[in-house]
């Protein structure tokens, strides 16, 4: 035991390995480039958020994700500050869970999805939520994001329980609709806002 | 009835393919130029592989007879095992009370009665060893008398007859001729499941519903592609032999496929182990033949022409003939356990039944909600996934993830079993999904994913096998190669020609993301699919797979670390990176691990927290007798990075030196062109040279003849003008002879004017003279005598001296005259 423990060395620790952009990517205090990954469970509607934000579109027979698919997309903030998302859309199945880290690795957001009319989809939130806990960077930016907020009358989620858990794990909580596109940019900007600038730092 | 459905396929939609998926806007551009480019591919190909399977169809003649042989044996063996089982299960009911309902199990458990008759199909392999070996003694003087076919397969029909002793079936089989055989297998599956259902009423209605799919699903296959069939089937065989091997030797169960039954109840699990022990016996005892069978088998296979079936998979398979090469290289036929398929899907309804009451449950349960997710999210929209196309998907899903429960479902599987169902029937789709992921992707789609482990981007189109990562076109064509080659090396030799191809543009870019979105959607347009397979096949023949499996034995156990550690709760998986931060940090700075370990010190609180986890998850993990070392993951990627590079950068210079080569020889080429020119040149500027010489001559020449003529012409002139001078001449001489003669004339007439006066004159002197003579007569008469005697000698005078004496004459007579006057 003693031989497998040690704390997280960042310093001394990296072996270059594929994320050289370990804290999220920071270009500038102008230009921010921030790493996000959507975790959440499968058909939820993780891409059609990702498409919605990035693309504009909606496309109700969306195909299901395999492994992982990558998207970028750039927003400007008041501030005349850019902030240039680099999203990894992660595969819902508990299967390619285990590919997961490979993705929420050095990301500096997490979005966590589940659907409001299905329990489950929280459960799998809540799961998330306390991996990333465990596993993500420390300093990560945490949203918990309800989706399908359009379909109130199969609401099985009260937006209560979503506000209630993302306080108590010190996340934001967003209720938004990929179809409506309800909330989506909202979604975005709000993490924008909550990013560590470099200046502060 | 299915394939009416799938037939819809050829109305192509507007904005989809010619294989009615669904095409991004942004390459519907693209798509439609390349669609020409598919079609004259297609058309190519087609042609190239009637050639090749009339040619193999017509020297493989003998073999292919000799294979049907064969093949007619192991329907003789399988019929043969399963009496045997039941004799057997007769035989283990006196030894032991607990089977003792295997002899009814077919009304009790039908699940149960499947897994018995599968069972003995594990055996056929076994028992027929000895016969195939028969067969392959015999080879040497088949090959002898080439031309004794019918003897030869007298010989071997009878065989069974000789070797068994335990049923009369072989005996009626070899009166059937040959030429009909598949059509005797299809009645008799068909003879057996009537049997069945009748047996089983529970399944019977399913049974009967599958079976209309089979009757067309199992007279597939034309005999063409027999040959390849049988080399492939050979190959799954071989593959089959290997993993049975391995299995007695790990003492481990036999293929998943037993392990379905475990809803059917424990008694049945037990017999299956004891059947399990009794085959591992059986094989101990083969295992000597076997290892000579193997070196003889390939002796069918050195006739084939591999390279030639390569060359032709490389430049795609035609679209026809894919549903059909696709199973015969994954070896379908071989695979195929009959009613297997219809087995698995019955337990559904069993397990229905018994759901509330059994845990083991949980995870086909799971499987099947996950599958009812993802059915519509699969090629959303294709026109052959209509309610029946998706109901088939979805039956080939479950049962898939009833025959595999350690495997169960994945996404990707969806993606899978929907494009192999458009190609072909719908059983024959679930056993060539069994081949591919079980023997092909052995590993990869497994709860643990270790064998997926692969990276970021890789890993999405490995998983899919580059379904929707490219377009369809260049899918089918990896596919293709894919499952030509059994293996998975085709999805690191794809990966690396994309690499190749875009490596230059993805320099360009400013950050990672950015490379990324630029390689995705640069991988989505490739609808170069030529060019794709050919830079992996050929590009990267070093990527073998030897090659592979020694770097997936090398960094396994760092993989299967970090799942494990992963799985750990806690902060042992940031520990894990620690371990390796101090491997790091050992070898080159041995200060910094003392630091390590007082840090570490500080964070065993926290640890211990854990142990119990860690306990649990060493009896909860499956066991891999490979975790003996403890490398780290990053390690690997940088390893596996370094070795990509090298790859990359070997392919590189070996393409540098390529073009060098080439620019070499283009060079010489144009030097030797040069000269050949220069050559000709040179001639042909001396022939002109020449012609120019030639030329001046005859310019001389014809300047003298100019001059020649001039002269002749100027003497010409002269002439003439002499002529004309003379003709002046001539002319004025004529006129002086003119003017004389008239002078002349006048002085004639002159002269006779005055000759007349002569006369005149005379006359008058005369008288004059007679008139003085008269006178002197007169006077004196001698005087008159005198002058009358002068007179005729002054006539005579006259004549030559006339003029003048005329003359004088005159002027006498003037003086005369004048003297007188």
């Amino acid at each position: 035991m003693g031989c497998s423990s040690s704390l997280p060395d960042r310093s001394t620790g990296r072996l270059g390995g594929l994320n050289n952009s370990e804290s999220g990517g920071v270009a500038d205090a102008k230009n921010l480039r921030v790493k996000l990954v959507l975790l959440g469970d499968s058909g939820v509607g993780k891409s059609c958020i990702v498409l919605r934000f990035v693309r504009g579109q909606f496309d109700p027979t969306s195909k299901v994700t395999i492994g992982a698919s990558f998207l970028s997309q750039t927003i400007a903030l008041q501030d005349s500050t850019t902030v240039k998302f680099e999203i990894w859309d992660t595969a819902g199945q508990e299967r390619y869970a285990a590919l997961a880290p490979l993705y929420y690795r050095g990301a500096a957001v997490a979005v966590i999805v589940y659907d409001i009319t299905s329990p489950e989809t929280f459960n799998k939130a809540q799961y998330w939520v306390k991996e990333l806990q465990k596993h993500g960077s420390p300093d990560i930016v945490m949203a918990l994001v309800g989706n399908k907020a359009d379909l109130q009358e199969k609401r099985e989620v009260p937006t209560q329980d979503g506000i209630d858990y993302a306080e108590k794990n010190g996340m934001f909580f967003m209720e938004t609709s990929a179809k409506t596109a309800d909330n989506i940019n909202q979604l975005f900007e709000e993490i924008a806002k909550r990013l560590p600038r470099p200046s502060s730092t | 009835m299915m394939e009416k459905s799938f037939n819809l396929l050829h109305i192509i939609q507007h904005r989809r393919d010619g294989y009615g998926f669904a095409l991004r806007p942004q390459h519907i551009q693209r798509y439609r130029d390349y669609a020409n480019i598919y079609k004259e591919e297609e058309e190519e190909r087609s042609y190239k592989w009637n050639n090749f399977i009339e040619q193999q169809a017509k020297s493989n003649h003998s073999s292919s007879s000799e294979e049907e042989c064969r093949e007619k044996l192991q329907a003789e063996a399988d019929e043969l095992r399963e009496e045997t089982v039941f004799e057997r299960g007769r035989e283990e009911d006196d030894s032991s009370d607990k089977n003792s309902d295997s002899d009814g199990s077919t009304k009790s458990y039908p699940g149960k009665e499947v897994k018995l008759s599968e069972q003995p199909e594990k055996e056929v392999q076994l028992s027929e060893q000895p016969e195939k070996e028969v067969q392959r003694s015999e080879q040497p003087e088949k090959e002898v008398k080439h031309s004794e076919q019918p003897e030869k397969e007298v010989k071997h029909s009878e065989q069974p007859e000789k070797e068994d002793d335990l049923s009369e079936e072989p005996k009626k089989e070899v009166q059937l001729s040959e030429e009909p055989q598949k059509e005797v297998q299809a009645s008799q599956i068909q003879e057996r499941e009537t049997l069945l259902s009748k047996e089983s009423d529970k399944e019977g209605q399913l049974l009967k519903e599958t079976k209309a799919n089979k009757v067309q699903s199992w007279s597939w296959t034309r005999p063409s592609l027999h040959v390849i069939e049988n080399m492939m089937s050979s190959r799954v065989k071989n593959i089959k032999d290997m993993k049975y091997r391995h299995n007695t030797i790990n003492g481990d169960h036999l293929p998943s496929i037993k392990k379905t039954g475990s809803s059917g109840g424990a008694s049945v699990a037990e017999i299956d182990k004891e059947l399990c022990f009794k085959e591992t016996s059986d094989d101990n005892v083969d295992k000597s033949t076997e290892e000579t069978n193997v070196d003889s088998k390939g002796s069918p296979e050195s006739f084939f022409p591999w390279k030639e079936l390569e060359f032709l998979v490389r430049g795609g398979v035609p679209k026809d003939l894919r549903g059909e090469v696709w199973q015969a290289f994954v070896g379908v036929k071989t695979r195929r356990v009959e009613r297997y398929y219809e087995g698995l899907l019955a337990e559904e309804t069993n397990t229905d039944e018994s759901k509330e009451h059994n845990n083991s449950n949980a995870a086909p349960r799971k499987w099947k909600k996950q599958i009812e997710k993802d059915i519509p999210r699969t090629f959303p929209g294709h026109p052959a996934l209509d309610e029946r196309g998706r109901d088939s998907l979805r039956r080939v899903l479950v049962a898939y993830a009833r025959h595999n429960p350690s495997v169960g479902y994945c996404q990707a599987m969806n993606f899978f079993a929907g494009l192999l169902l458009l190609l072909m029937p719908e059983e024959n789709a679930f056993w060539t999904l069994v081949g591919i992921l079980d023997d092909y992707f052995d590993g990869y789609y497994t709860e643990e994913m270790i064998e997926s482990q692969v990276a970021w981007i890789s890993g999405p189109w490995f998983l899919s096998i580059f379904i929707n990562m490219l377009p369809w076109e260049s899918v089918l064509r990896v596919w293709d190669v894919l499952l030509f080659e059994g293996n998975r090396v085709m999805l690191f030799q794809t990966a690396l020609a994309l690499m190749e191809l875009y490596g230059p543009a993805l320099v360009t870019t400013k950050d990672a993301g950015d490379a990324i979105t630029l390689l995705q959607s640069l991988a989505g347009s490739t609808f170069d699919s030529s060019q794709l397979v050919l830079t992996a096949c050929i590009g990267y023949l070093a990527v073998t797979e030897a090659r592979l499996l020694q770097l997936r034995e090398k960094h396994r156990p760092a993989v299967l670390v970090v799942v494990e550690e992963r799985s750990k709760g806690g902060r042992v998986w940031k520990g894990s990176k620690g371990l390796a931060s101090k491997l790091y940090s050992f070898k080159h700075d041995t200060g910094s691990l003392v630091e390590e370990k007082k840090v570490s010190e500080g964070d065993k609180s926290l640890l211990e927290s854990h142990s119990s986890n860690l306990d649990d998850l060493l009896s909860g993990l499956s066991v891999d007798p490979e975790v003996d070392s403890l490398p780290d993951l990053q390690e690997q990627v940088v390893w596996l990075k370094v070795e990509l590079c090298r790859l990359m950068e070997e392919k590189r210079s070996a393409i540098l030196r390529a073009e060098e080569l080439e620019t070499a020889l283009m060079e010489m080429v144009q030097q030797d062109n040069r000269r050949q020119l220069s050559a000709k040149v040179e001639q042909l500027e001396q022939e002109v040279a020449d012609l120019r010489q030639a030329l001046a001559n005859k310019k001389e020449q014809e300047a003298a003849m100019l001059k020649v003529l001039i002269r002749v012409e100027q003497e010409q002139k002269i002439t003439e003008e002499a002529r004309i001078g003379a003709e002046q001449d001539a002319a004025a001489q004529r006129y002086a002879v003119n003017v004389f003669q008239e002078k002349y004339e006048k002085a004639v007439a002159s002269l006779a004017q005055m000759e007349q006066r002569v006369v005149m004159a005379e006359s008058m002197l005369e008288a004059t003279v007679q008139y003085q003579s008269g006178k002197a007569k007169a006077l004196s008469s001698p005087r008159s005598v005198s002058s009358s005697v002068g007179s005729p000698r002054r006539r005579i005078g006259l004549f030559g001296l006339g003029w003048r004496d005329r003359n004088k004459d005159k002027d006498k007579p003037t003086n005369d005259d004048t003297g007188t006057s």
